[in-house]
């Protein structure tokens, strides 16, 4: 059943829990204002990657991409390839949305990302399925407005910060934070070290095939962590 | 094709990424592998986009100019491992990028 207006508390516990990841996300959102900014793209179209793909990585790919004058056949399968991984979070948030009314599957399905994920699961895992619907769409939520607003603060006000603070590399130690955090659960700690080594070793494989090629790679020997176990 | 076309191309292939599972499994039973399989995509996604970033703002820097980012993670790897809170990269890794980009030789 989906009772959100019954579910008010669990609701902001769901924002409240989003709160500590957009610490990093919103510096992330910043440089993808400033990005589309300074690129040789319409400033809105640019924005508009915010609300159409939602996904900071891909978004980055393609204002870039579209900036360097890649062809758009090239810019779509890229911004598609990273986006490979929203296909294992959809069968990871189906077995919570099964049987749920189609307007809920297509409007939870749209605010599927990897922050939505990890505080969706949680609330999955500590309030049970009925009630983890509220809490996941109070972190995806806000999640969303932050993010549409951090692009278009950066978009606005970005281009005008000081080239010192580096922001361009809080996207990076964002991404080492979230794996490092993992690395006690044997199975993602193999995965995590498989998928790093790959990646380092395919820099050069163009269209970022070989974030592609290093996620499957770290997904495998995870998987084969867990049957030596 | 315009830029418009493209991101809207895209977006939309996105959106069905995201929807496509959730059509398809209230058919069809999910195999255990890819339960399991589901549960590793976003560490080793994380730890790949990772290594490529970093890899990515040292290219080109050399050596001496690599110092300061790779410093920067290593402090952030530290901070993570001691509070074991993945928001202390970017708390701790920030500051000592900007302290080693103002110490060390670029």
């Amino acid at each position: 059943m989906i009772s959100l207006s019954a579910d008010r508390s669990d609701i902001a516990a769901g924002a409240r829990a989003m709160l500590p990841w957009l610490a990093g996300i919103v510096p992330f959102g910043l440089v993808i204002g400033v990005s589309a900014a300074q690129a040789d793209v319409p400033t809105l179209a640019g924005w508009l990657t915010g609300p159409l793909i939602y996904a900071g990585s891909s978004q980055l790919a393609t204002i870039g991409m579209l900036d360097g004058g890649a062809a758009p056949a090239v810019v779509v399968a890229s911004a598609l390839i990273i986006n490979i991984r929203l296909i294992f979070y959809s069968a990871t948030m189906a077995s919570y949305w099964r049987g749920t009314p189609r307007w809920w599957r297509l409007t939870a399905a749209y605010l599927i990302v990897d922050p939505s994920v990890a505080v969706g699961l949680d609330g999955y895992r500590r309030l049970g399925r009925d009630r983890g619907h509220a809490h996941y769409l109070g972190g995806a939520v806000v999640l969303w407005v932050s993010w549409l607003a951090a692009i278009a603060a950066g978009a606005m006000v970005g281009a005008s910060l000081p080239g010192w603070l580096h922001l361009e590399f809080v996207i990076p130690l964002y991404l080492v934070g979230q794996a490092i955090a993992k690395l006690a659960n044997p199975a993602q700690r193999r995965a995590i070290l498989a998928a790093a080594t790959v990646a380092l070793l395919a820099l050069s494989v163009p269209l970022q095939l070989g974030v592609a090629l290093a996620i499957a790679a770290g997904v495998t020997a995870g998987l084969t962590a867990k049957v030596r176990r | 094709m315009s830029a418009w076309i493209v991101i809207m191309t895209a977006g939309l292939g996105s959106y069905l990424f995201r929807l496509s599972m959730i059509v398809l499994i209230s058919r069809i039973t999910m195999p255990p592998d890819l339960e399991r399989a589901s549960g590793l995509v976003a560490p080793a996604a994380f730890a790949a986009l990772a290594a490529a970033g970093v890899a990515a703002a040292c290219s080109g820097l050399g050596i001496t100019g690599a110092a300061a980012p790779l410093a920067a993670v290593a402090a952030a790897v530290i901070a993570v491992l001691r509070t074991g809170s993945p928001q202390a990269a970017i708390l701790v890794g920030m500051p000592a990028l900007w302290v080693a980009t103002a110490l060390l030789p670029s």
